[in-house]
Formats: C-alpha cells, sequence, structure tokens
C-alpha cells in the first residue's frame, strides 16, 4: 500500500532521507522509528506530497506521489506532529471545512462528522478549538485523518500530547482502523508506544533506514548475542574487567550492577562479586530498548 | 481538473472576514464617520444650491463670470471629498487589517500542514484567500455606496444619471485603494514569519508608498537631487508667479523714452531663461509624476477628485501646465468625465497594476513556501 523506491531528500547538501526503501502492505500497522532528527517527519511529508524528494519515488496503492499528489491526498489521512486547527471554529466546524474540501457532500458530512467526534471522545464538545487542551487537538487530528476514509493514514508522534486514556483510546481506535483494512504509518521516537500497536517497524537512523520487519525478527537481529547480566550484593562490589565486558553500569553504591557482554560472563561475574556476598546474579534477555539502542549505535559507528 | 478547494477556501475566507471582530471594529467606525461626513455634505450642498442659483440670476450675461471658479454647479458628489479623505486613512487600514494575517496565522496555528494535506492544489490556499478577501471588501464598499444613496434620499437629494455613476465608479475606486493594500498586506503575510512582523512590514511599506516617496518631489529635496531652478538674467525685467507648485512665467522688455521697444539682446537672454525655466519645469513635473505613480494613495486621490469634482481636478492638472492654463473650463457631463479620466489613465493603470504586482508577489512566494 505504501512503497518508497530509493527516496532520497537532500536539504543544504546535507541528506535528510538518505536512499529509504520501504514496503507497506495493506492493512498492516506499521511503526517508524528514530531519535530525532532521523528523518521521520522528512520522510512523511514526501510520503504525503507536501515536499519533493530530491531523487527517488513513493507510491501509495500504486499511484506515484510527487506526480499525483491530488490523487494521492484522497487516498490518506494525515496528522502532523504539531496539529493545528482554526482556533475560532468548533470541532465540528474545523471537520466540516475539511470534509469540503475532500469533496464529500452534505449527507455524507452530517452522517461522518459525528461518528468520528463520538470515537475520539469529542462529541457535545461545544467550545472552540482555541480553548482546547493540546490533547483534545490531538483526538481532533485523528478524526481529521480519518475523514475521508482513507486507505492509508500517515500520523506523525500521535500520542505525543496525549494522556493515558487518551493513549488508550488512540491504540483502539488504530487497531479498529487497521481491522478495516487501512494502512497506517505512525512515526514516533517513543519506542514503547510504537511497540503496543504496531505490528512491524523500520528504524531510520540519520535518515537512513537501518532495519525493517517485525518485531520478533527486529528484536532477534538487533540482539546481536550480547548478553545482558544483572548483579546485586551485600557490599559495594568492585568494577568488573573482562575482555568479553562492553558496558557495565553501577547503581546503589556499587551494590547493583548492569553488565552488557558479548558472551555469557556470568561465572566470572560471581567470582569476582563473591567477596562482596551475592544476593541476586542473573542474566537477562535484552529489552526492545536495548534492541533499538544497538541499531542506532550500529549505524553512528559504521 | 480543479478541485473543490477554491471556492470552498473562499468562502471560508470570506465569512471569517465578515465574522471578525478587527473587521468589525474598524469598518464600523468607518461607516460612523462615513455617514457623519455625508449628511454634513448634503447639507451643506443644499446651501450651495442655494448660493448658486442666487449668484446665477446675479450674474446672467456676463461671459467671463458664468465661466468662472463660481459658476461651477454645485454637485452632491462633492460630498464625497470627505470620503475620499476616510478611505485614505480608515480604508487603508482596513484593507491592511484584512490582510496582514491571512497566512502567518496559518503558520502560527499549524494549520497550513493540515490544509495542504487536502487534495487541493497550493494555488487555490492563495487564490482563494484573495477571493475571500475581495469579496469581502466589495461587500464593504457596496455597503458604503448603498448608505450614501440613503443618506441623500433622506436629505431629498435624488442624483442623477450621471452622478450615480460617478458614485459607482467613485466605489470602483475605493474598492481597488483598499484592495492594494490588502495585496500589500497579503505579500507581507506571505514573507513574515508571524502576523507582528507582517503588519509591521506593511505599515513600512504604506508609510514609503504614501509619504516617503511624495518627499523626494518637494521642493527642497529635489532641488537638492536636481539642482536649483535657473536663475532670470540680469536686466530690467517682470516676472509674473502664478499657479500651483510655484509655475512661474516671465517676460521682458527693455524701455527708452519713446516707449517699449524690443532689445533683441535682452529678449534672447530671456528667451533662453524661459525654455531652461521650461525645462526644469517640466522635468520636475515628469518626476512628480513618476513618483506619484507609486503611491496608490496618490493616484486615488487625483482619481477620486476627478469622479467628484472633475473641475477642481482640472484646473489642478492645469496648474502645472501654463500653455493650457487659459483652457475652457469644461462642462460637466460624460465626455468631461471621460477625457479627464483619459488624461489620467497612467494613474487608473498603475491603481490596478499595484494590487496586481504584489498578489502576484504573494503567489509566487506562497507557492515556493517551505513547509517543513
Amino acid at each position: 500500500m505504501i512503497r518508497c523506491e530509493h527516496l532520497t531528500k537532500v536539504y543544504n547538501g546535507v541528506p535528510a532521507v538518505d536512499d529509504l526503501c520501504l514496503d507497506i502492505p495493506e492493512g498492516e500497522i506499521f511503526g517508524l522509528l528514530g531519535p530525532n532528527g532521523a528523518g521521520k517527519s522528512t520522510t512523511i511529508l514526501m510520503v504525503i506530497g507536501l515536499i519533493e524528494p530530491t531523487s527517488g519515488a513513493c507510491y501509495i496503492d500504486g499511484t506515484e506521489v510527487a506526480t499525483n499528489p491530488i490523487e494521492v491526498k484522497r487516498k490518506i489521512g494525515y496528522m502532523p506532529e504539531d496539529v493545528g486547527f482554526y482556533a475560532t471554529l468548533t470541532a465540528e466546524e474545523n471537520l466540516e471545512y475539511s470534509a469540503k474540501l475532500y469533496g464529500m457532500d452534505g449527507a455524507t458530512r452530517r452522517k461522518r462528522i459525528p461518528d468520528l467526534l463520538s470515537l475520539v471522545g469529542l462529541e457535545g464538545v461545544t467550545k472552540v478549538v482555541g480553548g482546547y487542551s493540546k490533547g483534545m487537538r490531538q483526538r481532533l487530528g485523528i478524526a481529521k485523518a480519518l475523514i475521508n476514509e482513507p486507505k492509508a493514514v500517515i500520523l506523525d508522534e500521535p500520542t505525543a500530547n496525549l494522556d493515558p486514556q487518551g493513549v488508550a483510546d488512540y491504540r483502539r481506535i488504530i487497531r479498529e482502523t487497521a481491522e478495516n483494512g487501512t494502512t497506517v504509518l505512525v512515526s514516533s521516537h517513543i519506542l514503547s508506544e510504537v511497540s503496543k500497536v504496531c505490528t512491524s517497524a523500520g528504524i531510520l537512523s540519520h535518515g537512513k533506514l537501518v532495519a525493517s520487519g517485525r518485531w520478533e525478527d527486529l528484536a532477534r537481529a538487533g540482539g546481536s548475542g550480547h548478553v545482558i547480566i544483572r548483579v546485586e550484593t551485600k557490599a559495594p562490589m568492585p568494577e568488573f574487567s573482562h575482555p568479553s565486558l562492553i558496558s557495565a553500569e553501577y547503581a546503589d553504591g556499587h551494590r547493583a550492577a548492569r553488565l552488557v557482554a558479548e558472551t555469557d560472563i556470568c561465572d566470572a561475574v560471581a567470582e569476582a562479586a563473591g567477596p562482596a556476598g551475592i544476593r541476586r546474579l542473573e542474566r537477562d534477555e535484552p529489552d526492545l530498548e536495548d534492541v533499538f539502542l544497538s541499531y542506532y549505535h550500529e549505524e553512528a559507528t559504521s | 481538473m480543479r478541485s473543490a478547494g477554491l471556492k470552498v477556501i473562499a468562502g471560508k475566507e470570506f465569512r471569517d472576514h465578515l465574522q471578525s471582530r478587527k473587521f468589525h471594529l474598524i469598518f464600523g467606525v468607518f461607516l460612523v464617520i462615513a455617514v457623519i461626513g455625508l449628511i454634513g455634505g448634503a447639507v451643506e450642498y443644499q446651501k450651495q444650491l442655494d448660493d448658486y442659483n442666487k449668484n446665477l440670476a446675479d450674474v446672467s450675461g456676463d461671459e467671463f463670470e458664468s465661466h468662472s471658479f463660481f459658476s461651477w454647479k454645485p454637485t452632491i458628489l462633492s460630498a464625497f471629498n470627505e470620503m475620499t479623505t476616510l478611505m485614505t486613512t480608515i480604508g487603508v487600514i482596513l484593507g491592511i487589517a484584512m490582510g496582514f494575517d491571512l497566512i502567518t496565522r496559518e503558520k502560527e496555528s499549524k494549520s497550513l500542514k493540515i490544509l495542504l494535506s487536502h487534495p487541493i492544489y497550493r494555488d487555490e490556499v492563495i487564490n482563494g484567500k484573495a477571493l475571500g478577501g475581495v469579496a469581502a471588501i466589495a461587500l464593504a464598499m457596496g455597503i458604503v455606496l448603498v448608505l450614501s444613496l440613503a443618506v441623500m434620499l433622506l436629505f431629498g437629494i435624488v442624483p442623477n444619471f450621471e452622478e450615480t455613476v460617478r458614485m459607482f465608479l467613485f466605489g470602483a475606486l475605493s474598492f481597488l485603494l483598499v484592495f492594494s493594500f490588502f495585496a500589500i498586506a497579503l505579500f507581507m503575510s506571505t514573507v513574515a514569519k508571524d502576523s507582528g512582523s507582517a503588519i509591521i512590514y506593511t505599515l513600512i511599506i504604506m508609510i514609503v508608498l504614501s509619504s516617503l516617496l511624495p518627499i523626494f518631489t518637494y521642493g527642497s529635496v529635489y532641488t537638492a537631487v536636481f539642482g536649483q531652478p535657473p536663475d532670470p538674467p540680469d536686466t530690467s525685467s517682470m516676472t509674473h508667479y502664478g499657479g500651483y507648485g510655484g509655475m512661474y512665467m516671465t517676460s521682458a522688455v527693455a524701455v527708452d523714452a519713446e516707449g517699449m521697444v524690443s532689445d533683441p539682446e535682452v529678449d534672447e537672454a530671456w528667451q533662453e531663461y524661459e525654455e531652461k525655466s521650461r525645462a526644469y519645469w517640466e522635468q520636475r513635473q515628469a518626476v512628480y509624476d513618476t513618483v506619484s505613480l507609486l503611491s496608490p494613495t496618490n493616484n486615488y486621490q487625483r482619481l477620486a477628485m476627478a469622479v467628484t469634482n472633475p473641475q477642481m481636478a482640472k484646473m489642478m492638472m492645469n496648474s502645472y501646465d501654463p500653455m493650457s492654463a487659459d483652457e475652457e473650463i469644461p462642462q460637466d457631463g460624460f465626455s468631461a468625465l471621460f477625457a479627464l479620466l483619459g488624461d489620467m489613465a497612467k494613474n487608473i493603470a498603475a491603481l490596478i497594476i499595484t494590487p496586481a504586482l504584489f498578489f502576484g508577489l504573494a503567489w509566487v512566494r506562497f507557492m515556493r513556501e517551505d513547509v517543513r
């Protein structure tokens, strides 16, 4: 449904997006992950046709974006990170305006707008958008992104300003939307959020897609065989030194440590920490954060 | 195929203008002052009409008096003189207030990205905004005209066909003036990062066009740049000063005991002086006319004068031109009006080109706007 072929965008000689290739099938919830400045928003702006790529191409449902931006915009729903509406209009009036721009007739508008307001929890809110909290604007942004019943929904940092209830509602809406066959592309730097709602993800670093696929594949590939060891002692433990040790973080006055090593060094750790009185020693599986940080570090060091 | 964007955006902008508090306030003040001015004008017109009828009876048969300034038949359109001043102040402010934040407001509220994500062409956004503004200005000018007519009828003054046409022309000119400053403000709205900067830039442009440029045509500034007018020859002379703005004509004679006899040497010096003097003043007039064309306010004032008070406008035009000073004062009628407007074709063109130019610049700037 969403396809990018060697997508590149260069600003003043610096590539913001560098040779990005991506293929997101229909009905998928795809998370575009990356730290700030990785090129996520630039990628999205090219996908929705607001900026033209320096080279390469994007396709939505087989239609090339750069050459058919109007046709593509009819097929997509978009919510930017800094979502904004007309402050002097109500949520209903803002959606009404948006629906008219999509060329929807009056009967469809009258049915669709109350449904969407109810879906995002803004039904019955009569005040103008100028008086909305950021979270309420974000909810309205989701409603706007769905107004034209799009084939693909593209959301840039959708949970940035939502409260816990808003986040839960957002996850429910996105899942329901995907169940109806709509493709969802979510851009975020919050890994936990993307991992909870997305079925697959791509990791952007310095404008390059360093990895993409389903979660379990990413975790397996990103783990790279690193071993995490957690150790707690009664007395302060000495600082460890081992050829396989990659990093060591100490806490609680050197009574707790988290070690990352290339191989299993539990025995060596037990031997070194033994005199301090071991309370706990266990080998831990790397969490998602470790996996994705390893992708960023790999890209940075390469 | 175009989308429905233009119509939808223009409709929203039109409604936004009409519901805007700043539009209500500025236009409200404008209407109040306009009505007061028109009522005063109507009362004054009736008084002038009485004086005119009385004067006409007194000078009947006097050829000179019947063609003099005092013989001009008063017209209700002279009440619009007040309105001309009003347009160049509050009308201009209204145009600026309607245009300065049209694009910056979209940027500030972060709604521009969302707006452009709809299936609409980018030019439909700027065209729609301009169209909505034009419609609101046209409506405002229409209300002013209807109100003017209502005030006249209230005082029992029924304008004839020619006066009605002149009124509509006045309305069209006023529309062009307000639209000029609306277009300037719209351009600044596409250039500036925020509304505060946009209004400051617009006011600077307004001051430059309305006040700073005309300074360069004033006597002291002009002479500092282009030099002093030529000095008359050092002979016995008679010099007559006349007209508006210091244009003067000179003549010289050598006198002997038997009467006025022409001295070839003196005549030649004076002839040379007259030619230099004429060239100097003609150049000065050309500079003034050219610089004035850049000011929408100046163009509007000259054209509004031609429409509402053609005799006065003609007299002011001739004040710089001694050769036509003795031309017959034009009579009322469409031919006189259109002849006068023909003489001011450059001003009409400038008043149309100014908003078109600034709208064109706004269009280009907006089409290249980076929406990152």
